[in-house]
């Protein structure tokens, strides 16, 4: 094979060349689409109704627990062991508080494992 | 005289057709994989919808009526169940233009044993049945329902395990999904 | 001797035109592979939910006083389009901010764009909002093919309103006729904002003047004028005349009383129309609509004090007519406090009674946002 010449070989060099940058555009593209699932699953995944739903019957749970106190710790204790086994969330929710400032406290809190939330509510 | 310098130039350009062919072939199939994203997005709406339809159905309509969602729980009963199916339907299937959508659901509730503190379920509507191969998401709401004695017969009966009636807590758990 | 120049140029072309091709097939697969993923499931779809949480999650901003509130001349006051009644109530829109929002004359798709959209790219949109009525309102262009898309489920808070007629005279007569026959007749509202405001606390349900438009209707006015057929001259109630002549409103803060104008964007409407008088007196009056504009009560920074409306009515022949109100015949220098502060006034109170006032409903209603590649 001595006798050849190797005037063609820039064709091969080019079909690299091209090949290359076919790779690097499919980087591009993975990355694009990696970017359409992080934001759909942060939306998934952050658990603002969870949050907002927990948060809110936590508040009504009085009023709605029939201004009774056994009947308030019943559904207290549903909340906490629901939250825990469909939620895989931990809820801490202590009973209110009458505060000096003629308002009820309610300490809410709020964990599933990513998020942590903790709030103070005051009644109107 | 032979001479093989004529079959070069053919020769490198095959090659090169060769490896710009198997690079595209490698590169579409490892991108066509990713569609991850979107089923993930598909998810999130369905999940919106969801959470969306059960948030209204807990909504009064005014200050002097109670929530629907809240009166079904109260007292499961067939008809009750039928409600629910109405309303939640016709909510996730509404849409701005003309033509409704075709979600379907399958809803349930979730509530505490008071005998031994397990979760029980009870079964509330379903437009059609999970057959398990379905793509489903959840979307769940708080309801406190109240058995909240009136003192008929059966009253209780839908959480068994507590008397007197009295109000519970329970978590309504609905799957949505296309087909 | 061979001469190969010839055949190296048959090669070179051979050689060249299989590379070509290849090269050409595969840069043909480039848009394929992009169609796979195109961008709009991914930012589309992504700008359109972050659309539909701000409009259906938030009241928007400014709050206080409420962006829908402002007129077009000083819209650079809106910072965000917002629908929702309250931070605290998500999923229940506001009439008066779905109406504001979609109302003509916001210049699509620019002023939608800084306040609802955002982001720096030209997106096309279309919002559209359905109630449970079939009432249709949308704002956009029509969706190409290839769309992000949300679609939120709402409740609409609809505004609340009452109606005054022949019911309510029949049924409370001293409460609404209290004179005999003479010229001058008062019938006078309450709006208590602190009362409404403390009683419901709930955003939803709540009634405050200040965030909604608030209706009253006063309708049946014949039917208060006594027929006497015998007096001279005779009265008869298809005959009367019955002139408003003017509309005054009270401010009561603390215990002082201060006369706020009615500029004349809040003037009645009277005897049906849809739009309102240009200028009282109104000499034949048969029934009168008031409505006050959210914007009004932020005017007069009326959030914390009673505010009573006076409707001053003659009557010609004088007759007994529409009248809660015992004030001076002078009606343009009418003394509040004297007036307002007396056993024998009893002003209607638009208050959370469901038999005075129709209560704030909501309604189902759904919102979709479609969002694609603008510009063109």
């Amino acid at each position: 094979m001595a006798g050849l010449n190797d005037d063609a070989q820039w064709i091969v060099l080019m079909g690299f060349l091209v090949s290359f940058s076919f790779f690097f555009l499919a980087l591009v593209i993975n990355q694009s689409t990696v970017v359409g699932q992080t934001t759909a699953e942060s939306v998934i995944e952050f658990p603002k109704n969870d949050i907002r739903d927990t948060r809110e019957i936590m508040i009504r749970s009085w009023d709605l627990g029939n201004y009774n106190t056994v009947n308030y710790n019943t559904v207290k204790e549903d909340i906490k062991i629901i939250s825990k086994s469909r939620k895989n969330a931990v809820v801490k929710f202590d009973d209110r508080i009458w505060g000096n400032d003629m308002h009820f406290h309610y300490p809410l809190y709020y964990n599933n494992g990513v998020t942590e939330y903790y709030e103070n509510w005051t009644s109107l | 005289m032979k001479n093989s310098d004529g079959q070069l130039y053919t020769i490198e350009g095959l090659a090169a057709a060769l490896v710009m062919l198997l690079t595209a072939y490698f590169v579409i199939n490892a991108t066509s994989v990713y569609t991850a994203g979107d089923t993930h997005i598909t998810d999130m709406q369905l999940e919106a919808l969801g959470t969306d339809a059960l948030r209204v159905m807990d909504a009064n309509e005014s200050r002097l009526t109670g929530s629907p969602l809240r009166n079904i729980i109260s007292n499961v009963t067939f008809t009750d169940n039928q409600t629910f199916g109405t309303m939640f339907g016709n909510l996730i299937n509404s849409r701005t233009g003309a033509a409704a959508d075709h979600i379907q659901y399958s809803a349930s509730y979730s509530y505490r044993d008071l005998g031994d503190n397990s979760m029980k379920s009870m079964f509330i509507n379903a437009s059609r049945n999970l057959s398990g191969g379905e793509h489903a998401v959840r979307a769940t709401k708080w309801v406190i329902a109240n058995v909240k004695g009136d003192g008929l017969p059966g009253d209780s009966s839908y959480i068994p395990g507590f008397s007197p009636p009295q109000n519970r807590s329970v978590l309504v758990e609905v799957l949505l999904w296309r087909d | 001797m061979t001469d190969d120049t010839g055949a190296l140029s048959i090669d070179f072309l051979v050689g060249f035109t299989i590379f070509l091709l290849a090269f050409i097939w595969v840069a043909s697969m480039i848009p394929g592979i992009m169609v796979g993923l195109q961008s709009y499931t991914i930012d589309y779809d992504a700008v359109a939910y972050r659309t539909g949480v701000i409009l259906v999650e938030d009241p928007g901003w400014p709050v206080s006083p409420p962006w829908e509130s402002f007129s077009d001349f000083q819209k650079s006051n809106m910072t965000r389009f917002g629908l929702a009644v309250s931070k605290d109530t998500p999923n229940i829109l506001s009439q008066d901010k779905v109406n504001r929002f979609f109302c003509t004359t916001f210049v699509y798709p620019d002023d939608y764009h800084t306040r609802a959209i955002f982001g720096d790219y030209p997106y096309g949109f279309n919002i559209s909002l359905k109630d449970a009525a079939g009432e249709y309102q949308s704002v956009g262009s029509i969706t190409p093919l290839g769309y992000g898309t949300i679609r939120r489920i709402v409740k609409i808070k609809g505004p609340s309103n009452a109606t005054i007629g022949t019911g309510n005279y029949a049924k409370y007569p001293s409460f609404y006729n209290k004179t005999e026959n003479v010229t001058t007749h008062v019938f006078s509202f309450l709006i208590d904002n602190p009362r409404l405001l403390d009683d419901v606390k709930n955003p939803a349900y709540q009634i405050d003047p200040a965030r909604e438009q608030l209706t009253i209707n006063v309708t049946d006015l014949r039917a208060t004028i006594t027929d006497y057929p015998t007096a001279v001259p005779p009265i008869e109630n298809m005959t009367s005349t019955i002139e408003l002549v003017n509309v005054r409103v009270y401010k009561k803060e603390g215990a002082l009383y201060s006369n706020v104008p009615l500029p004349a964007s809040e003037y009645p409407f009277v005897n049906g129309s849809s739009t309102r008088v240009t200028s009282m007196p109104v000499p034949h009056t048969d029934n009168v609509t008031i409505k006050l504009t959210p914007y009004y009560f932020d005017l007069m920074k009326a959030q914390n004090c009673q505010i009573y409306l006076a409707l001053g009515f003659n009557v010609t022949p004088p007759s007994t007519f529409l009248n809660n109100t015992q004030a001076l015949p002078d009606f343009n220098n009418l003394d509040a406090k004297l007036t307002f502060e007396n056993v024998n006034t009893t002003p209607f109170n638009y208050n959370y009674e469901v038999e005075n006032v129709t209560q704030p409903h909501l309604r189902d209603a759904v919102l979709e946002v479609a969002v694609w590649s603008g510009g063109g």
